[in-house]
């Protein structure tokens, strides 16, 4: 039988859809088109204070940027940035399945891990500051563990070698706890049958993680791979706080490019800012791409 | 009859107020980083303006991290604020991009020549104009506190004299006593706070033509000299990511450090954390460079250009900014007034023991001094990242000081707008 779709019916789908489409248009469609146009115009302070609007100027800020050594250097970062994405998420993953045994206790930890979340990056960045001092935590316990003498010592933040993997570090503590909620809800979705079925057949408990659990988990490991790698490479706010970019601009990343264009000053260059977020984004988009390909169905595991 | 007169005078009053509720203008006024430690101060000066202009009311806000940046979104907007408290380098940032009223405009040159320091007009003025009607200053060389417990320890018996004085006590202190002697601002963030140190020794920063001129041979002995104290770890390393201000001020506060030398606002804080310390700090003059000039910052109060209400701005910013107000400031916080009147002001000249008074006392007439040393390029936020990074490369060993200088001039002269 054919169904057959009313014209009112039609219009109502429509009209619970408005809302949502409206606050997209306005606060998502709207500024990706007006910072892509803006991406290949000048529009800077100077024409800001005099009210012209911004003027096109076809590729010459892409052609400004691929000439600008701290852009590149700030770009190059942030893929290196990219590092973390694996660690974080083997590392949740595994957090996760231990933490989603029955077992006592377990709610604390559930909530431990998940504190460095919803802490603020400011108060962070004066704990991890105490961590990384040259007299602080970090240096304190290696020299207890005498992997390193007091002489030795240096501040992790101001060495061009370190300060990279210290924030580095920083984003993993903060991102932890997210990814491990979200592995969770994915865990607890597995029928717990399958995992029943595992153990009747002889399964260990390694074989059930890579035989039954990985594979199930497989949309969960590519959106959290996904959300990780977009956060990683915008990373923007603990090397604000912790490294200002230092030293030498080891930590500088595009999106600390991006604000320091858009937002630093009267002299602000938001044609410029513009374009260089959309070679961030153009760099997303890849990566993405690189996950779906890389995690998706047909490399094995289920739709 | 008298029911007539009784409706004839209240239709008269109530058409007297609604004129006069028409005829009041709201003017809005943006402070930084002021609330909530000077919000007393802020209110009542507010409410005595607002007494003696009945027809002008004020909407108070206090901004901090995100001034600049919402004043850009509000102008946008079309809801700019009237009055905004900016520094020197913003102020002329501000102007140079087109940004600002001229107050010289608005309130007239006589005005300002009759009321504020020379200095502090000239530090707001660009191309002719003056942006801004200076508020309160600040100076980098005002005072040097020192530690008498490190000093004694170390083997001296007096404050330093000179730069040169200031290098040599860096190293004694720390030889002698483990504490460092002195945190030196060499690359305070988003400023070029290092083209200070060029400015007191009598070096040149711009040459005749506004070309970028800080890499002579003086010049690069003078960075050297502080690349040798870094180096030497004489400083904290710290020095080339925080401000350097915000370090001495932890470290002096946990005996870690022998000098400070900056305004009695380092004392203030001292005060809270470390009150043995605090009172028994030696309050002194800090040494002036070679040029004999006084280095400093302000503040000032300026009207944007799209202030809907320049006139009555001008006035909020001209009152705020007046002699008596600004000495009453100085009341509660030991600011420099930026006024003539401030010069022989009573309250500069008593001393007692407290080291605040004593510090307000060495600086509070001091504003006629205040000088930035430099003068903020149109694209400063550029340029400076260049210049301190190069600072830092020179810091680090990555490039001689000559080289480090070479290169920063040479992306300067490349890229001043």
């Amino acid at each position: 039988m054919r169904l057959r779709l009313r014209w009112s019916d039609t219009l109502l789908s429509y009209a619970f859809l408005a809302p949502a489409l409206l606050l997209l248009a306005v606060f998502t469609f709207y500024p990706l088109l007006y910072g892509t146009y803006l991406g290949f115009t000048t529009y800077d302070g100077a024409r800001f204070a005099r009210g012209l609007g911004p003027e096109w100027t076809g590729l010459e800020n892409f052609r400004t940027l691929a000439n600008d050594p701290l852009f590149v250097q700030s770009l190059v970062n942030s893929v290196k940035y990219l590092l973390v994405v694996p660690v974080l998420q083997v590392a949740s993953l595994g957090v996760a399945v231990l933490v989603n045994q029955q077992l006592p206790g377990m709610a604390f930890f559930r909530a431990a891990y998940y504190v460095p979340v919803v802490t603020s990056v400011s108060l962070a960045a004066v704990m991890w500051e105490w961590v990384f001092h040259r007299e602080g935590t970090l240096n304190w316990i290696l020299t207890a563990l005498h992997l390193t003498t007091k002489e030795q010592a240096f501040g992790w933040l101001n060495s061009e070698q370190w300060a990279f993997f210290a924030v580095m570090l920083v984003t993993f503590w903060r991102g932890f706890g997210y990814y491990m909620v979200l592995y969770l809800a994915g865990l607890q979705n597995i029928p717990s049958e399958l995992e029943e079925a595992a153990i009747l057949d002889g399964a260990n408990a390694w074989q059930r993680f890579w035989q039954v659990t990985v594979p199930l988990m497989r949309p969960t490991i590519l959106l959290c791979a996904l959300l990780s790698t977009i956060a990683a490479l915008k990373v923007l706010e603990e090397v604000l706080v912790l490294t200002n970019g230092g030293p030498l601009n080891s930590t500088y990343t595009a999106l600390m490019y991006v604000y320091a264009k858009a937002f630093q000053g009267f002299e602000f260059n938001y044609g410029l800012a513009s374009a260089a977020g959309l070679v961030v984004a153009a760099v997303g988009l890849l990566l993405s791409a690189l996950n779906f390909r890389l995690l998706r169905s047909d490399a094995g595991g289920p739709e | 009859m008298r029911r007539a007169l009784t409706t004839l005078t209240a239709a008269l009053g109530i058409a007297t107020l609604s004129s006069a509720a028409q005829a009041q203008t709201t003017v809005t006024f943006w402070t930084w980083y002021l609330s909530p430690k000077f919000d007393d101060y802020i209110k009542t000066t507010i409410a005595a303006f607002e007494k003696a202009n009945p027809g002008i009311k004020v909407q108070w806000f206090d901004k901090q991290d995100s001034m600049v940046q919402d004043f850009l979104a509000a102008v946008n907007l079309g809801n700019a604020p009237d009055v905004i408290n900016l520094n020197i380098d913003e102020t002329q940032k501000a102007a140079q991009n087109g940004f600002l009223r001229a107050a010289s405009d608005l309130s007239g040159r006589t005005y300002l020549t009759s009321t504020y320091y020379p200095q502090s007009i000239t530090n707001f003025s660009y191309q002719g104009k003056t942006y801004g009607y200076p508020w309160y200053g600040w100076l980098n060389e005002g005072v040097l506190l020192y530690n008498p417990d490190l000093y004694q320890k170390a083997g001296l018996t007096r404050a330093p004299r000179s730069l040169t004085e200031m290098f040599t006590y860096a190293r004694t202190v720390k030889d002698k006593t483990g504490a460092y002697g002195w945190v030196p601002a060499m690359k305070d963030p988003n400023t070029a706070s290092f083209l200070g140190y060029f400015h007191a020794e009598g070096l040149p920063i711009y040459a005749a033509d506004g070309k970028a001129a800080f890499n002579t041979a003086a010049h690069a002995a003078l960075l050297q000299k502080f690349v040798d104290l870094y180096k030497g770890g004489y400083v904290p390393e710290d020095v080339v990511r925080r401000e350097a201000f915000q370090i001495a001020t932890e470290l002096y506060a946990q005996n870690r450090l022998a000098m400070i030398i900056g305004g009695p606002q380092a004392l203030t804080r001292l005060k809270d954390t470390n009150p043995g310390l605090y009172a028994k700090t030696v309050v002194t003059e800090a040494p002036l460079g070679k040029a004999n000039v006084q280095t400093g910052g302000g503040m000032d109060l300026v009207v944007p250009a799209a202030s809907k209400h320049p006139q009555e701005a001008a006035k909020l910013a001209a009152f705020f900014t007046n002699n008596a107000n600004q000495l009453a400031f100085a009341k509660v916080v030991p600011i420099v007034p930026t006024t003539l009147g401030s010069r022989n002001a009573a309250q500069f000249k008593t001393t007692g023991n407290d080291p605040v008074a004593r510090a307000t006392a060495l600086v509070g007439s001091s504003g006629r001094f205040i000088n930035p040393g430099f003068r903020a390029p149109k694209n400063s936020d550029d340029l400076y990242k260049n210049f301190n990074d190069n600072i830092e490369a020179a810091l680090r060993g990555k490039k001689t000081a000559q080289v480090a200088l070479n290169d920063a001039v040479k992306y300067w002269n490349a890229n001043m707008k």
